[in-house]
């Protein structure tokens, strides 16, 4: 009856391009509000298209008997993921700039060729929100990418825009305070976008930030509430100031890391910010970290708080992927499984308003990680992963390097074909 | 004094990383100037004093002992600070007795990479004492004279069962300094902290960080890292002649060097490319010492039947990667091909070399257990914990005192929540020769000076 059902709902259903249709059978589907639950998923031209108990396995041609598997959304990660390739290399990083701060979006340098990428999308990881790192006063604006073989990448963004508050060798937290309300005071109030291309702003006796008018457009959007400001920052008292801030010029934020987070939960709360952070940063690692705690994640969540996860503790890009490891640890710490779980797939999409993608459900993206057993844990591995409904090639060189040096052969590596 | 140098040198060649602290060590040794026996057991020696151990017998657990072995429903029992007994209902009179059921015992994890203490938190200027970045040869220095015993970082490794750490000196150096085994209690003072009889270390790297640091004066080139070992270590082998003649000289720096030439400091060296690993190994046959264990080694997969072969354990990384060109060969299934190199005779360590991964080695070790198995390899999780425990203590000489749950051993153990390869597991309590140093329930353990009226928040 179901697939009469859908059938009449979706009439090109009777003529599927067969490489592009796929059933996922007798999985256990991570779905929005309820859970893992056992169901079968139709996808079809990029999109899921059917969640039911039981789909008739004739619809289509490629089924993927997934018996006793857990599906999820894809991991959506934050990092600088195909931006950069070998951290101490920096002619192998994009994510810097000198010339633009507000304004500089990285996606346009995406590789998606990295070796980074090839290993973050065979850990179920289908998209990245890009981290830009540029040396002014802001570090740039926040997109999103899929991570899909091939050339081309589906972007969204951008979603937000960058800077972080707190301890710093030169001016006081304070002047940073004034700094950000002058800027966004000038900006309100109408700069001549035609009469200069590029503007300096002064402050201080010799701080000089430079704004292009790129930069000051970046800023205006954030004024305009089309995209949130987010503010990487630990203390809790400046957390209050930020939370403080964005009142006072009526903007949305975000939260980034947030180490002392905790002592001020009720406060983020009430005012509806939501936190990127990674619940395993308990180390007093800063005098604005001093009250960092693994008891953080597990106060913000019982306060309510919308919740990103991140890993924060290796090699940086290239193991984003291990947000599954922060999230795990989270449901040992006292967050909800269900709730860690979003924390890498649909928060990071509602928080930033990323369209289409994050939760399986019907009409969107069909963006799947298939685990061999619970994904949050450290020794399942993933199996299959679709990026808009096409099946990922999941090959990459560390497999290859593996297998290279496990086989048993009698010449050398280099003068055998892999 | 010729004589007494041939048998150093005898004892050198039978030690190495597969063996136990060495016993010469404990011998009397008539003093000249540069006695090691001095460095172990003279003036800076470990004055470590065991907290007062406990008696106790925990019943119904899932052992891993470290050896490789496991046990279902096995009890433990431990008193005046050592491993009494392993078995199934033992009876013991007059001792605690802790249920645990479901729960995991397995010895204290040592970590044989840690910066804790030489780059504490937090980590501000003043107090970031790792690394004397003004030489590529400074052999002289101690990383234990720069460790902060109020460093507030010992008390999370120990909640993540740690309960024996080495803090090895930074890598920009070519000879970086010697390293040091501390016992994770709090203490006042570092010689407090160090444990006992363990032997000193030395750091070396390759590769990398030097040539990039030292750009500007030499070394800039990996071929000038080479020649400025073989430079070192011949001015070790001149400074032994010189002794021959006069005993009493000293020379600061050629004393861990020479300590080295005669097989009583342990060589930790930080090598990522195997190319490079094999050249240090030429290097160390040149001038007669052993490399105990090559840190890092992103490549040691690729020669992993060498590393068994010599004899050399490999400190690695579950899955760090990528942050420089040297660490982009990286696979997963490292730590499982070392182990398993020449039918298992490979001694592979899960190190951190991060405040952070030393809270969750066990997690660490479990990634690269399923990469492993991923790769093939058929690998217990009994075997998988030898790479928390007695790898590292055997590569840091202190085998025969910890590592694993043998009987007489210090009692150095955990009782985890759960199996430690899940990351859902936590430790419980953690004991230290006997004594309890952290308890979850009750949130006892340690608080080192720092922590005092720093916390702005009350603990749930």
């Amino acid at each position: 009856m179901r697939l009469i059902r859908f059938l009449i709902l979706f009439p090109f259903f009777l003529f599927p391009h067969a490489d592009d249709m796929y059933l996922l059978k007798g999985g256990n589907v991570f779905l929005p509000n309820v859970g893992f639950v056992k169901k079968d998923i139709l996808v079809d031209e990029g999109l899921i298209i059917s969640i039911e108990d039981e789909i008739d396995s004739s619809v289509s041609e490629n089924v993927i008997n997934s018996d006793g598997k857990y599906i999820t959304p894809g991991l959506i990660v934050f990092s600088a993921l195909g931006l950069i390739e070998i951290g101490a290399l920096p002619e192998t990083i994009d994510i810097r700039s000198e010339t633009y701060n507000a304004g500089f979006d990285p996606s346009d340098a995406f590789n998606p060729f990295s070796q980074a990428i090839r290993l973050n999308r065979s850990k179920g990881v289908t998209s990245t929100v890009n981290i830009p790192s540029a040396s002014g006063y802001f570090a740039g604006l926040l997109s999103y990418t899929k991570i899909n073989n091939g050339l081309k990448q589906k972007k969204q963004g951008p979603l937000g825009l960058l800077t972080s508050y707190g301890q710093s060798y030169d001016d006081s937290r304070a002047a940073n305070l004034m700094f950000i309300e002058d800027l966004f005071s000038y900006v309100r109030n109408g700069y001549d976008s035609t009469k200069a291309d590029q503007i300096q702003f002064f402050y201080g006796t010799d701080n000089e930030y430079r704004f292009t008018k790129r930069d000051l457009e970046a800023i205006q959007k954030v004024i305009n509430k089309e995209m949130p400001l987010v503010v990487r920052v630990n203390k809790a008292t400046d957390i209050l100031k930020v939370l403080e801030m964005a009142k006072s010029e009526n903007i949305n934020l975000v939260l980034w890391e947030a180490n002392e987070g905790h002592m001020v939960a009720e406060e983020i709360s009430k005012a509806e910010v939501p936190v990127i952070m990674d619940p395993l940063n308990n180390i007093p690692g800063s005098f604005d970290s001093l009250n960092a705690t693994y008891e953080n994640v597990s106060r913000l969540h019982s306060a309510g708080v919308k919740l990103a996860f991140y890993y924060d503790q290796s090699s940086g890009a290239h193991n984003a992927y291990l947000a599954t490891q922060s999230a795990g640890n989270a449901v040992a710490l006292g967050v909800s499984y269900n709730e860690a779980l979003a924390s890498v797939t649909s928060n990071p999409a509602e928080i930033f308003d990323i369209k289409n993608v994050g939760v399986i459900a019907i009409g969107y993206d069909a963006d799947l990680a298939i685990w061999d057993n619970d994904p949050l844990e450290l020794m399942t591995q993933v199996e299959t992963v679709f990026i808009d409904g096409s099946k990922q090639d999941l090959s990459n060189r560390y497999d290859e390097l593996t297998e290279r040096y496990t086989k048993e052969e009698e010449l050398p590596n280099s003068y055998r074909s892999r | 004094m010729i004589k007494k140098l041939i048998v150093l040198l005898t004892l050198a060649v039978l030690y190495g990383c597969g063996s136990d602290a060495p016993s010469i060590f404990k011998s009397e040794i008539e003093g000249s100037a540069k006695n090691f026996e001095d460095d172990i057991h003279g003036t800076y020696a470990s004055t470590y004093t065991p907290l007062k151990s406990e008696n106790v017998v925990i019943r119904n657990a899932t052992i891993f002992d470290g050896n490789g072995n496991k046990f279902l429903d096995f009890d433990v029992h431990f008193s005046d600070g050592k491993i009494k007994n392993l078995g199934v209902d033992l009876e013991v009179e007059g001792a605690r007795e802790i249920d645990a059921t479901g729960k995991y015992v397995t010895p204290g994890i040592v970590d044989n990479h840690s910066h804790m203490g030489v780059y504490p938190a937090p980590g501000v200027r003043t107090s970031s004492d790792g690394n004397e970045a003004t030489n590529p040869v400074t052999a002289e220095v101690w990383a234990e004279h720069s460790v902060w015993s109020q460093d507030p970082q010992y008390k999370l490794a120990l909640a993540g069962g740690v309960t024996t750490f080495h803090v090895l000196p930074g890598s920009a150096n070519l000879f970086g300094g010697r390293g040091v085994t501390l016992k994770n209690v709090s203490a006042n003072t570092v010689p407090d902290m160090k444990f006992p009889d363990a032997p000193h270390s030395l750091k070396m790297a390759c590769g990398e960080n030097p040539k990039r640091v030292y750009r500007s004066r030499g070394p800039s080139t990996r071929m000038g890292n080479v020649a400025g070992y073989r430079k070192a270590w011949i001015g070790a082998e001149n400074h032994k002649k010189r002794l021959e003649r006069d005993p009493e000289y000293r020379d600061i720096k050629n004393e861990t060097l020479v300590g080295v030439l005669d097989g009583k400091i342990l060589v930790h060296n930080h090598c990522y490319r195997a190319d490079e690993m094999a050249t240090m190994i030429n290097i160390s046959q040149e001038f007669g010492y052993k490399v105990s264990t090559f840190h890092h080694g992103v490549e040691a997969y690729k020669i992993a039947d060498l590393l068994a072969d010599e004899g050399i354990c490999a400190a690695l990384w579950a899955d760090w990667w990528g942050f420089k060109h040297e660490a982009y060969d990286m696979t997963i299934a490292n730590i499982a091909i070392v182990d398993q190199a020449r039918g298992g005779a490979g001694c592979a360590i899960v190190h951190s070399d991060s405040a952070s991964g030393i809270q969750r080695l066990n997690q660490e070790a479990a990634k690269a257990l399923a990469a492993g198995r991923r790769a093939g390899f058929e690998i217990s999780e009994a075997r998988a914990m030898t790479w928390l425990t007695k790898n590292p203590a055997k590569s840091l000489g202190i085998l025969d005192k910890t590592g694993t749950l043998d009987l007489g051993k210090d009692a150095d153990l955990v009782i985890w929540s759960g199996n430690p390869f899940s990351v859902y597991t936590k430790a419980e309590q953690v004991y230290i020769d006997g004594a309890l140093t952290f308890d979850k329930a009750s949130n006892f353990m340690p608080h080192t000076d720092f922590d005092i009226g720093i916390k702005e928040w009350e603990e749930k």
